[in-house]
Parts: C-alpha cells; structure tokens; sequence
C-alpha cells in the first residue's frame, strides 16, 4: 500500500520541492512550521527573533534541499538548521549581556521580558503574578549562566521533550555528549537556583 | 560507591532516559536508600520548578506573519542548482506517487448522501508503448493524439536510415469507486483539489472534501486551496469548508486571516471577514482588524472592520 495515511508524506514532498516544486515545499514547510516557532520563542523570548529564525530556517531548506540525500528524516534535518540557528542567536546574546531583555517593575525588581509573552493575562491575581515574575526572572537568570550548547540541549530536552538521541543528532553530536552536556547543564542550573533562594 | 552512581543518574531518570536495566537497578536502590531517596525528590522538585515556565504556542497572526514573510521571500529565491519549473507536471509527479495497484481499477465514483455522481480524469503512465503499434506505416507519421501524451521517453536513429523509433507515454483514464471514508477516494480528490488545470473538477473535488469526514488532511488541503487557488470560486468553496473550524483551530483561524488580509478577490475576503466575526474579541483577530480598519485600501472592508472593532470593548 503506497499511502499511509492521507497526509502526503514528507518523502514525496521532498522530491517535489527538489524538482522545483515551490506548492510542495510549502506544503512541507506546514508540516513544521508552528513547531519550530514554537522553539524559537521560548528560546528567544523574543517574536521578532523567533521570526527571523523561522524565515532563515525554512529559506536555508529551501536552498540546500537540493543537498538532502534522506540520510535522515527531514525533521532531524530541519531542527539541525534551526538549532544551529538558535546556537547562533544565544552566542550573539552572550556577546551583548547589556542588551539582555529585562525590565523593572513597580517595585524595582528586574525581571524577564520573557514573561510579558509568556503571561497574556496578567491582572487575575497580583501576588501570584510577581510570584511567577520573580519565578520567572530567577529561572532567565539561571538559565542565562549556561554555555549555549548547554542551553541548547537543556531546552530542547526539557521544554519540548526530545530524546537525548534526537538532541544529538541535531546538534551534530553522540547521544553519550548530549547526555553528558545536559548533566553540567542541571548541575550548573541547580545550584544557580539554590543560590537565589 | 552505589549512591554516587544512581546520583549522578537521577537527573536521567527523571526525564526518563536510562536504559531499562539501569532503570531498574535505580529503582531497587531507591527502595533500600533514604539518601537517594532523598535525593530524587530534590531532582524532581528541580525539574517542577523549571517547568511552571510553560511553553507558550505562538499566536495565529505570529504564525500568519512569519508564512506570509517566508512566502515573499521564496518568491525571490532561488533553489540552488535546480532548474525551476514554471508549469506542473502531473503526469511525472503521479509515476512519483506510488498509487496503491487498488486505483488502477476501473470503477465508478457514487454519490455520497446527495447522489452526486462524477468522474474524475486521473492520469496514468501506461507501460512503453511502440509507434509502429499505431501507425500502418513506417513513413507515415503515426496518428498521435498530442493531448494525450505525458512525456517522450525516448528518440533512437536506426543506423543506416531515415527511421526513428521514439518511444511515448500516454495518457488513459480511469475511473475509481468509494465512498468519503475511503483512503483512496480521499488520495485521488485531494490530487483534483491541488493539481487538476480545470477548476469546474477542482471546485467539485473541494466541495465534496467539505464532507468529508473530520480530518486534519482535509483540512490542510482546504487550505491550501483558500491560500493558492487562481479561482475565486474554489477559494470560496474551500473558506465554506473550513467555517466550522475556525473557532477550535488555530491553524484555520489564521489561514482565513491570511486571506482576510491578502486575497485578490473582494468575495473571498467579505466572506472571510464574516467567517472570524464570532472571534472579533481575540487579541490575535483584533489586531488584524485594527489594521485593516486603518489602511486597508478597499473602503467597504475599512468601515466593515471599524464597526466590528466598536462592538468589542477593549480587553486588557
């Protein structure tokens, strides 16, 4: 049986796209798209930057699909260029921590922009909102310590679930390096947040 | 020395990446150990903490900004080193979908509820078929109908002469049977919807998608349609297909947005202006409104967008 499943698969989009398909790549391109968004804003914290991601994503694919032999899965391939993009973004932060993007409250406490978009309906309960602030800005400020290979793997493996192997493999790399990277990563975490209590 | 190991492994137990041997030996050790014990729960505490940041879905117009932004961009570039087609070719895309055998059968598609009967053109690459099988003679150009040839596979001189055997694919119809429910029926009129050059067999593939059973490939295609059909008439079709999504998916909302905000033809966009007034008070659809209230060149969509903003009171 040819189709599993009427959703047109990857694999005949792909060679589609390859022959200049534009209809099938972005066809193929929906298949990802809201996930990998998704990725960047929790990443970046930013729409604009989860943006940027997204268009120097997919237009990357689309120019070096020619290059995608099916060695891997198309989904493998696509969060590859993703998560190098991302690599990059966190590695420019780095470079500017002047830039990074906090605010203060009313009562002169810093805290994350991150929880602007994260918090759309703030207003139900004061005190639980600067408890998640605070939360939250302890949890940016933890997490802006780690190397950004280290965030990388700790982001995609905490906050969107993939398996270490997967993680490898986007990041180029063996599973035992992911495992090992996301084991500095907790410990460095960890002892960030005990310091703050 | 055991405390140090399953210490060192708690964080991967947590998220559940130990092989099922190394699972089991934490699992048994915890059991004996007050420690470890301990220790799992200040792991687990950890990972709770950092999960009351949740992940947040991006918004619609975010997700229809970002397609909208990518599409201008593809339109200027190129795909490095392929040639780029400008017309499709669904004959040599069919011999890439490997149709199950179970189409190639020639049967009738019935009407579903309604008793609407239709035939559809589905287009097949016959075997290799010979030019002398045709004409009566060498010398004679064979009688080829031009329309119905999908591709020329092959031209060959015979040495010493003035013949030339050119091997052809044809076109032949078939005719499949099913009813919505079917994989295949399914398969065949999402193709018509997509690929078919005759929008009369588009729009009666898209409407008969609209009754189709609740599905998210439906679903997508419908979109497609909205979004990429050069027929006004299909791309209404395929809004009408979509209207009872609007509200519980997020993905359909901002297709229709899209073509609120983009669609060449004044129809499809009232029609789709009318479809996400029952959600005029989502910050996402408020703010499309907005603009479109402000500068949108067609002076019936502005002062329709107006009107609907004034019904909402604003919402922090």
């Amino acid at each position: 049986m040819a189709a599993q499943g009427s959703r047109i698969d990857d694999t005949t989009l792909i060679r589609e796209a390859q022959r200049g398909n534009r209809a099938a790549f972005e066809v193929l391109v929906r298949h990802y798209d809201q996930s990998v968004l998704r990725l960047a804003l929790h990443l970046t914290g930013s729409e604009a930057d989860a943006q940027d991601i997204h268009q120097d994503a997919f237009l990357k694919a689309y120019k070096n699909l020619g290059s995608f032999r099916f060695e891997c899965s198309f989904y493998t391939w696509i969060y590859r260029i993703v998560t190098n993009l991302c690599l990059d973004h966190l590695r420019k932060r780095n470079v500017r921590k002047e830039d990074a993007p906090v605010a203060v409250d009313g009562s002169g406490e810093e805290y994350s922009l991150l929880d602007q978009v994260a918090d759309a309906r703030a207003g139900a309960n004061p005190e639980r909102d600067l408890m998640r602030r605070e939360l939250g800005s302890k949890i940016s400020a933890a997490l802006s310590k780690l190397t950004p290979r280290e965030r990388m793997v700790f982001e995609l493996k905490h906050y969107h679930g993939l398996k270490l192997r997967t993680v490898g493999e986007m990041l180029n790399t063996t599973e035992e390096t992911a495992k090992n990277t996301l084991f500095r990563a907790t410990q460095k975490l960890r002892s960030a947040l005990s310091e703050m209590r | 020395m055991k405390c140090d190991w399953v210490q060192d492994n708690l964080i991967f137990y947590v998220y559940n990446e130990l092989e099922d041997d190394a699972r089991y030996e934490v699992e048994q050790h915890l059991a004996r150990c007050p420690e470890c014990a301990a220790e799992l729960k200040a792991t687990r505490k950890f990972h709770a903490t950092l999960s009351q940041e949740p992940v947040i879905e991006p918004s619609p117009n975010l997700l229809a900004a970002s397609r909208m932004r990518l599409q201008e961009a593809l339109e200027t570039t190129a795909q490095g080193g392929f040639w780029q087609r400008l017309i499709f070719d669904p004959g040599a895309w069919l011999r890439q979908v490997r149709m199950a055998p179970a189409l190639v059968a020639a049967i009738f598609i019935v009407g579903f509820g309604g008793g609407i009967g239709a035939t559809y053109n589905f287009m097949k690459s016959q075997p290799i078929t010979d030019v002398s099988q045709l004409g009566p003679a060498p010398n004679t150009p064979a009688p080829v109908n031009a329309s119905t040839i999908t591709g020329i596979q092959s031209i060959t001189q015979q040495p010493g002469s003035d013949q030339v055997d050119i091997k052809f694919n044809t076109l032949s119809t078939q005719e499949a049977h099913g009813s919505l429910n079917d994989q295949n029926i399914q398969q065949l009129l999402l193709f018509a919807a997509r690929n078919n050059f005759n929008p009369g067999v588009r729009m009666d593939a898209v409407d008969q998608l609209t009754h189709a059973p609740n599905d998210t490939n439906v679903r997508e295609v419908l979109m497609y349609s909205l979004q990429n059909d050069t027929n006004p008439g299909v791309r209404l079709k395929a809004l009408d297909g979509l209207s009872s999504f609007v509200r519980q998916d997020v993905r359909v909302r901002d297709a229709v947005l899209l073509a609120l905000v983009n669609d060449g033809n004044l129809g499809v966009r009232n029609q789709a202006l009318h479809l996400v007034e029952p959600l005029k008070a989502d910050s996402g659809v408020r703010s499309v409104l907005t603009k479109l209230s402000q500068s949108d060149q067609n002076a019936s969509i502005r002062s329709q967008a107006r009107a609907m903003l004034a019904q909402v009171p604003e919402m922090d």
